[in-house]
């Protein structure tokens, strides 16, 4: 139904996790395994996840979002969500997917920023 | 009341939930709905299609275009042969769930479109009826 998978590159220190634009629940379910082997295997500070071309945020993606930031923090990075679009964002807001405690983003370029400006490195 | 073709999505795989959104989307689109609500009936459609296959393990989804006098809609209806719903008023508040979720799925689906009309007892399976209009 969807082959689509989810991409994960290091870009300097930063892991950059691209979602499919409709993830089946299989594929959304990956991204902990995904990016927490990632963090350990690169040694990154942080993720980026872009999800830019995503269409339907519902409860069940927020929450593993939610989750896996939260599990990056617990592993010292932190975790940026960047490029929600207008339409996911009021969704999102309407039913009460509020991504507590995790820092967004309107762009992965301003993220790219974010990351730089407030943790740079020495 | 005008109604406009039906159209069945089996759900019985994680597959059929995308399968599900896609079919709403383009249903949604025909209809004639911008962006904005466009996500919010996908996304209503996939809190309920999850919904079927996680505790219903199968059932069917149909969707249907609505008019009437100034306005026309979609019509969606999830109905399913499982447990079904003990207590409906209870499944509709925000943080309830007797899965692992977030207790978000059925009241934001409520919240995201005009009209929910539940069907449920216990034993009895589920139907569950969305409605969202669009003024023309």
């Amino acid at each position: 139904m969807n082959n689509e998978s989810i991409s994960v590159i290091k870009v300097r220190n930063i892991l950059m996790v691209t979602m499919p634009s409709d993830p089946d629940d299989s594929t959304i379910s990956s991204l902990q395994n995904k990016v927490l082997g990632a963090m350990e295997q690169t040694d990154a500070k942080g993720v980026i996840l872009d999800i830019s071309t995503v269409e339907t945020l519902d409860s069940f993606f927020a929450r593993t979002v939610s989750e896996t930031a939260q599990m990056v923090a617990l592993m010292g990075g932190r975790t940026i969500v960047a490029g929600m679009r207008p339409a996911v964002a009021v969704t999102a807001t309407q039913i009460g997917l509020t991504l507590k405690n995790i820092e967004t983003s309107l762009t992965v370029d301003r993220a790219l920023d974010l990351a730089a400006i407030e943790r740079p490195q020495h | 009341m005008n109604s406009v073709g039906q159209i069945e999505v089996s759900i019985k795989s994680e597959g059929d939930i995308v399968a599900a959104r896609r079919t709403v989307r383009d249903a949604a689109i025909q209809v004639g709905f911008g962006i904005t609500d466009v996500t919010r009936i996908v996304t209503a459609a996939s809190e309920l299609a999850r919904n079927v296959f996680k505790y219903a393990g199968e059932g069917v989804m149909t969707w249907r275009q609505l008019e009437e006098p100034g306005r026309v809609g979609i019509e969606l209806r999830f109905i399913d042969q499982g447990p079904g719903i003990a207590d409906v008023q209870l499944a509709l508040q925000e943080g309830y769930s007797t899965g692992a979720g977030l207790g978000l799925g059925l009241p934001g689906a409520k919240r995201l479109m005009d009209e929910i009309d539940i069907r449920s007892a216990p034993g009895r399976g589920t139907t569950i009826t969305l409605k969202k209009w669009r003024m023309i």
